[in-house]
């Protein structure tokens, strides 16, 4: 696969630069890059990472047992966490103190690992809101959503199985049905980096297949982060994976690289 | 007695002893007191200069009744009997006179033990004048320096170097001079000592002109030494005139201005102690309130604004205990705050229990319902005991309460608030070790901590929620016991005054931490004493708000928030 | 648009409750009142009802929508009132006692006043703070701008460090019970406890500081006459329904829906790149400036503020006005206000012990002393029995509960 030779000489060791590390890699190359980055919770080293690109257009998997520090890592490049040491890079520009607004506004877009919809909200409403270019507050006293953005939404909610709950209020959709809401405003807020945490996390296996499509179907424009647990959906997305284990990464590649590889055996199952 | 059986002979010269020395001091006594009374006579004589003269020559002596025969005689209550003795009169009713002796008044008994009578006309009332009286009061104060009640001695002491007593005594200061340095370098107490000692470097330095130079000086400086606020004052005073006159040199001047400083930076550090303390021990009853707010919150997820109506309950249980030992300021009965201290825990923790019961277990994670709710049960049993006790009720702080330790010179710790703090130390350490230590402590914070596990692994988290309730609550109500001994106590106390602090201290402190609640506690209380003094009560609070919410800017989740993945919510 | 789906009927529904307290509001009550049905004092009475509702409406949007509960809207109601009262206190007391600047002293001022009339005293002098209120635009303009300034204070603060739910609560709370502190010393110039009072004309005509021409103009009005008191209930109704429309159109735009989104998931709306504390911030200001308002209308119609007004007591009944009309729903909060405000009106016109009551307590209990009891279950009552409130009752009672889409139901958050 073309992928995993592109894989074998993106090690992490090649990234250990250093001169100033905006001019070395370049945005031409990596959208995202986190250099150095720790989390220390209590004493507890949650996160410990030398260095991770993501280059544009990717579809990056991260898997790894619990506590891993997946949903930390997450947290680092949305803004919710700060990293105790280190920075995170977005198209060459240094985020790491930047506030969570202003990271979705530069394009990163995320879902939680439980979705969280505004319950008191339709499913329509909630789309609306995740519509991009209409977070001035001003303007959304009087401004209305165009014809084109309206069947943007429908033409979303209508893949997902949702236009029958256009005017539900969002508490009393099932878990499925939450999950295809988080997963379509992301997909509508149309963020340049997707950080997807556990997307397939309580769906069928039908709900699985189409999740994998729709998020399949994304990687060509956008850059994709996703975070999961179901091997069986990691092996659907058919792209390069990354472990974590105890907050460090411990390997890189395809998932049936990884599945030889002894370490991650004795991490998943157990000393 | 046993002790005569067990040491009959270690007795028997233990009696012999203290026989001996009784007859001893009765003889000097008694020699004295005819002595006295010779004197005693004089005050009813004619002529002023002579009245004047026996006034003078009774303060040679150190008789414990004469402080309070000056007195009798300023209220002219002595009389002259037969013209051969005088004798002690209070009161006249009709014709008839009982007579007391007017050194002990004690009454003068006839041989069968009948108080002695006699008719008004052979009795001569002693007028003083106004000089007399006058002096009177002055010499009084010399009696008062060996008085044996301690506080009257020391109140002596303080007259004696006052100017208008010493102006007053005239010749007779050399004998205050005399007994005031006995006083200093004698074996009294440190405080009578430095009393005494500042009372006679008072009487020599305004009897020494500043023509003695050096002396006057070398007083000034020793004045300065004293550090106490009454020779800032006096210093103060004189260097004001002086300045008005002539012969203020440089050198004078800075004499006085060195010591007036050293004095002011002492009193400044001493009232910064004692603002501190006072902030130490209103940190202590903030601590007590808001260990319950706190730890409610971090395992309920419930804000509780009935928290200060428990604190106002346990002060009106300690009001009611207090009525039913019938305690009063004039009869005593100590008992009573041994009993409240349980019974206000108890009586706080029932209602805690109660409100638990009702009210707060269907609120569980929904503060901001939890805060209306309860501020309804608030305003209720407000209104309930307004309605049953009144608005204005007295605690009487036991009488040991009164009173206080002075740690050094002019720094007097309080007993009530002293308590205060022990109290608060005590409950602390109880709830860290039930925390910390015992298995229902282990059970609270594994359902702090995850509700839903710790209840699958088989914690009876309703009971732990109540157990716990009901602790902090009983805990609010001990901080009311406290408070009845340093502050008032009215139907809305809790929610005028303490409520709000102590939630400021759960905010600043972080949910959840006793040593959080402990930091915040103290800091707030501290800081509110230290501002009040400088700016008063209502900008100190405005200005502890503004603190409190630039600290908020910083550190929004407490000085001691949880972190990772407990910090989500 | 479709996904609006708007109906005739929908539309109806919605403003099925703004047509009927047009109705109720500005008819019914002015024709019972012409008709000598009710007196004066019982459109007054109203008036002042109606000024507290503005108070509620704001709570209601910061509370009902987007889920702040802010305990200051007391405080805002009184910056407003004391504006009025400031102005009022200009032109009413004792005529022509001029101090040395040539400004007329209000006699509010002095717990005793001190002077003769005519006297031209030595020191006092009135506060700089004091003449921006001597004329009605500026005092009306102040009253509704400096509760908005105190609201993006106490909002840019709080809200930009993420102080939320009860944390906001009590820091609100605590910043009303220091404001009360505040006026309640007498050198602050606000009158001390007694507040400001001995008010007697709305003076339109522009007029010199220290004459007064309130008693000849013909564009003054007097305060204690009937015509002026009607005229200020029908003003108050007006403000009440202008806030009202005003309010309605906000919660349905995009708007409306985020300060929703904000009280639903405060931290999602982040990571979609808005900023909760903005729109927070902005609802805050608006229903400061709303209770500014209230204030405003009310002072006029009680003629007297005092700083008993803004405690903190004073701002959880607000809340309560809210809970017991229906939280997030803005008729709500008229219904609550309303009923709240007559049931204490009904309750204590009895003077009767309340039987029994006279086993617990000597002499018995009227429900005049009773009140704060039946307000702390109301509060229980509201909170724990029916949360949904008042506006909700009707839909329950007849058994067609079907789900509003412009309103939610309590509880389901916190």
């Amino acid at each position: 696969m073309a992928m995993v030779e592109g894989r074998a000489n993106t090690r992490i060791s090649e990234y250990l630069l250093d001169s100033p590390i905006e001019s070395r890699f370049s945005e031409e190359k990596y959208i995202l890059f986190l250099q150095g980055i720790t989390a220390v919770f209590d004493g507890f080293k949650a996160l410990d990472i030398e260095a991770l690109g993501i280059e544009h257009n990717e579809l990056r998997v991260i898997i790894g047992p619990n506590g891993a520090g997946k949903t930390t890592m997450c947290d680092i490049i949305s803004g919710k966490t700060r990293p105790t040491t280190g920075s995170v890079y977005f198209e060459g520009q240094n985020i790491t103190e930047t506030a969570e607004t202003e990271i979705a506004l530069l394009g990163i877009g995320r879902k939680f690992q439980t979705p969280t919809v505004f319950d008191s909200l339709t499913t329509y409403q909630n789309m609306e809101l995740a519509l991009p270019g209409h977070q001035n507050w001003f303007a959304n006293l009087y401004s209305k959503i165009s014809p084109e953005e309206n069947n943007q939404i429908l033409s979303i909610l209508e893949r997902v199985g949702l236009k029958n709950e256009l005017h539900t209020e969002a508490k009393y959709l099932s878990h499925g049905q939450r999950q295809w809401l988080a997963i379509s405003t992301l997909v509508l807020s149309n963020p340049k980096l997707l950080l997807v945490d556990e997307p397939a996390a309580g769906l069928t296996d039908a709900e699985t297949a189409l999740t994998a499509e729709l998020l399949l179907e994304l990687k060509g424009e956008h850059t994709l982060i996703i975070i999961e647990h179901d091997m069986d959906f990691v092996r659907q997305l058919d792209s390069p994976v990354t472990m974590l284990h105890e907050g460090k990464i411990m390997a890189e590649g395809t998932l049936a690289d990884l599945q030889q590889n002894e370490e991650v055996i004795e991490a998943y199952l157990g000393r | 007695m046993t002790a005569n059986k067990t040491f009959p002979l270690l007795a028997l010269c233990l009696f012999f002893c203290l026989t001996q020395l009784l007859a001893d001091s009765a003889e000097v006594g008694s020699a004295a007191v005819e002595e006295i009374q010779q004197i005693l006579l004089k005050l009813g004589d004619k002529k002023s200069s002579i009245r004047k003269t026996a006034i003078m020559g009774l303060a040679k002596y150190d008789h414990p009744g004469l402080e309070a025969l000056m007195n009798a005689f300023k209220l002219r209550q002595l009389y002259v009997w037969n013209d051969n003795v005088v004798i002690l009169c209070p009161k006249i009713e009709g014709k008839t006179a009982a007579l007391q002796d007017p050194l002990t008044q004690e009454p003068i008994t006839d041989v069968s033990g009948k108080q002695f009578q006699v008719t008004v006309t052979e009795l001569k009332q002693i007028r003083p004048g106004r000089p007399e009286r006058g002096l009177a009061e002055n010499v009084k104060s010399l009696f008062k320096l060996f008085s044996p009640d301690e506080e009257t001695q020391l109140s002596g002491i303080k007259r004696c170097g006052e100017a208008k007593t010493i102006k007053g005594l005239g010749k007779l200061t050399d004998l205050a001079l005399e007994k005031l340095d006995d006083l200093a370098t004698g074996n009294q107490s440190k405080k009578i000592q430095r009393l005494a000692l500042e009372s006679a470097l008072l009487i020599r330095i305004s009897r020494i002109s500043l023509d003695a130079g050096s002396t006057h000086l070398k007083l000034v400086t020793q004045l300065g030494h004293t550090k106490s606020q009454r020779s800032q004052k006096f210093l103060e005073k004189s260097l004001a005139q002086l300045e008005k006159s002539s012969a203020l040199t440089p050198q004078i001047q800075r004499t006085y201005q060195a010591a007036i400083a050293k004095i002011r930076t002492y009193q400044q550090f001493i009232s910064l102690l004692g603002n501190l303390f006072r902030g130490l021990s209103l940190g202590s009853v903030l601590i007590l309130m808001a260990l319950g707010l706190a730890i409610t919150f971090g395992l309920m997820g419930v804000i509780n604004m009935a928290h200060g109506e428990l604190m106002m309950i346990g002060a009106y249980t300690t009001y009611v205990v207090q009525l039913v030992f019938a305690h009063t300021p004039e009869t005593p009965n100590n008992w009573y705050f041994i009993f409240a201290l349980p019974a206000s825990f108890l009586m706080s923790a029932t209602i805690g229990l109660l409100i638990e019961f009702f009210v707060v277990r269907h609120l569980y994670k929904r503060p901001l319902e939890s805060l209306l709710a309860t501020w309804g049960v608030g305003l209720i049993l407000i209104q309930m005991i307004r309605l049953r006790f009144g608005d204005n009720i007295g605690v009487n702080a036991p009488s040991w309460g009164r009173g206080g330790i002075e740690v050094i010179q002019d720094l007097v710790f309080p007993y009530g608030r002293c308590f205060i703090i022990a109290i608060c130390a005590f409950s602390v350490g109880a709830m860290y070790y039930l925390m910390r230590c015992t298995k229902v402590g282990l059970m609270m914070r594994a359902t702090m901590q995850n509700r839903e596990m710790a209840s699958s692994l088989g914690v009876n988290t309703g009971f732990v929620d109540r157990c716990t309730f009901a602790f902090g609550s009983g805990i609010a109500g001990i901080a009311g016991y406290a408070w009845t001994l340093i502050g008032g106590v009215t139907p809305d106390m809790g929610q005028t005054n303490f409520i709000v602090d102590s939630f400021l201290v759960v905010v600043t402190g972080g949910v959840g931490e006793i040593i959080g609640v402990i930091c915040a506690g103290l800091g707030i209380g501290g800081l509110t004493k230290t501002l009040e003094p400088m700016t008063g009560t209502i900008w100190a609070k405005i200005l502890l708000l503004i603190a409190v919410v630039i600290f908020i800017q910083f550190k929004p989740s407490g000085l001691f928030a949880a972190k990772g993945r407990l910090a989500d919510d | 648009m479709h996904s609006l789906a708007n109906t005739a009927d929908d539309q109806l529904r919605r403003n099925l409750p703004l047509i009927l307290w047009v109705l109720l509001g500005l008819v019914v009550i002015p024709v019972l009142y012409i008709a000598g049905v009710i007196s004066i004092g019982t459109v007054n009475k109203l008036g002042r009802y109606l000024s507290f509702a503005l108070v509620a409406i704001g709570l209601d949007l910061i509370w009902g929508y987007a889920g702040i509960l802010g305990l200051c809207q007391a405080l805002f109601f009184c910056l407003g009132g004391y504006a009025m009262g400031m102005y009022l206190a200009h032109h009413g007391g004792p005529e022509g006692i001029i101090d040395k600047t040539g400004w007329k002293l209000p006699a509010c001022l002095f717990v005793v006043y001190p002077y003769k009339v005519g006297e031209v005293p030595g020191d006092a002098m009135v506060p700089w703070f004091w003449k921006p209120f001597w004329s009605l635009p500026n005092t009306i303009f102040l009253g509704l701008l400096i509760p908005g300034i105190f609201a993006f204070i106490i909002g840019y603060f709080g809200f930009r460090s993420r102080v939320r739910g009860v944390y906001f609560a009590i820091l609100t709370q605590a910043i009303t019970v220091a404001a009360q502190n505040f006026f309640t010393m007498n050198n602050m110039k606000f009158g001390g406890t007694n507040g400001l009072t001995r008010f007697a004309h709305i003076c339109i005509a522009r007029h010199p500081h220290g004459a007064d021409v309130c008693q000849q103009s013909a564009l003054s009005f007097d305060l204690s006459t009937d015509t002026v008191q009607f005229t200020l209930y029908l003003l108050t109704t007006m403000a009440i329904f202008v806030t009202y429309l005003l309010y309605c159109y906000i919660t349905q735009t995009r708007l409306g829906r985020i300060l929703v989104a904000v009280r639903d998931a405060e931290n999602t709306l982040r990571f979609s790149g808005y900023k909760p504390y903005v729109y927070k911030l902005f609802a805050f200001i608006l229903a400061a400036v709303t209770a500014g308002l209230g204030g405003l209308l009310y002072v006029p119609q009680m003629k007297i503020i005092t700083p008993y007004n803004m405690g903190a007591e004073r701002s959880i009944l607000i809340v309560i006005f809210v809970a017991v009309g229906g939280r997030g729903t803005l008729s709500g909060a008229l219904v609550g206000t309303l009923a709240v405000n007559l049931l204490y009106d009904f309750l204590t016109s009895f003077n009767q012990p309340i039987p029994l009551t006279n086993m617990l307590f000597p002499g018995g209990l009227t429900f005049a002393k009773a009140w704060p009891i039946v307000l702390g279950l109301l509060f229980l009552a509201v909170v724990l029995g029916y949360p949904n409130g008042l506006v909700k009752l009707p839909q329950h009672l007849l058994g067609k509960f079907k789900k509003a889409p412009d309103s939610d139901q309590i509880g389901a958050h916190q």
